[in-house]
């Protein structure tokens, strides 16, 4: 197979796929804190999957922007990976993708360093999670070439409906303490 | 539950749309319904010179006279337009007028 059309599915694929575990991640992490789910507050199995998750959508979320900058059609410069806007094909489409990139690894690396951190300073870095589902989404359906696909669409549009369900619960029922 | 079976289930799950959307793609390579079509940098055809519309030609009055003849008055005859992309050979003209 060309290298440059390898590139080109697996960025595709690898999007899609980091789509689903950072879903996965989310789901975990906010059930975990909504009210109208407090049985499942104490579940250290679904705790433990929210950290997993981290580790599952960070090496495919790289192997989606590495395929990018390395398939030339795309045309991605490594700037562009960091830097939102700069695209200059579709800015928006593709920098919502940066964007949404740029909040998820600031949540994970205050995580990681959150005995550090005050707490409520975390907690407030952390709800931007939210914002980061709602530009990686807007950025998919902008920009993915298979969201077309009756099955790929239906996959991402229930995961964040599930996500925008338990996002709703949450404000609606409250939040459980820590 | 235990942990690891949430966390296998999870995997398998992320795993199973990895393969689902390699194989997908690599059926559907082009996506004409993709929202984004970036613009090809290396188009060879982009470069090169457009194609000049070869003239058209005319060829004179079918009507000819011949030595000695008058010339036919009033309107000229017609005149045979030739389509673009017909061009004039350069072989000798056609004089071969026996009929057997």
């Amino acid at each position: 197979m060309d290298p440059q059309l390898l590139f080109w599915i697996v960025a595709r694929a690898t999007g899609v796929a980091a789509y689903i575990a950072l879903c996965l991640s989310i789901l975990s992490g906010i059930a975990l804190r909504t009210s109208v789910l407090d049985f499942l507050a104490t579940n250290r199995a679904l705790r433990s999957l929210h950290d997993f998750m981290t580790w599952v959508w960070i090496p495919l979320g790289l192997a989606h922007v590495v395929a990018l900058v390395l398939d030339k059609t795309a045309q991605i410069a490594p700037l562009d990976l960091v830097v939102p806007f700069q695209v200059g094909y579709a800015p928006v489409a593709i920098g919502l993708g940066t964007l949404s990139a740029d909040i998820v690894i600031l949540v994970t690396v205050t995580s990681w360093v959150r005995r550090r951190m005050d707490d409520r300073l975390w907690r407030w870095v952390h709800r931007t999670s939210y914002i980061a589902f709602v530009t990686v989404f807007l950025h998919a359906l902008l920009s993915g070439t298979d969201f077309s696909s009756p099955l790929i669409s239906s996959i991402s549009w229930s995961a964040a409906l599930g996500i925008g369900l338990l996002a709703a619960a949450r404000i609606v029922f409250g939040r459980l303490p820590e | 539950m235990p942990s690891w079976s949430l966390k296998l289930s999870a995997v398998f799950v992320t795993l199973f749309v990895l393969v689902g959307s390699f194989d997908y793609a690599q059926a559907h390579v082009k996506n004409a319904n993709a929202p984004l079509q970036p613009p090809v940098a290396d188009k060879p055809a982009a470069s090169a010179a457009p194609p000049t519309p070869t003239p058209v030609g005319t060829i004179g009055p079918l009507l000819t006279t011949r030595p000695g003849q008058r010339p036919p008055t009033g309107t000229p005859g017609p005149r045979l337009t030739l389509a673009p992309g017909v061009q004039f050979a350069t072989l000798p003209p056609l004089t071969f007028t026996h009929t057997s």
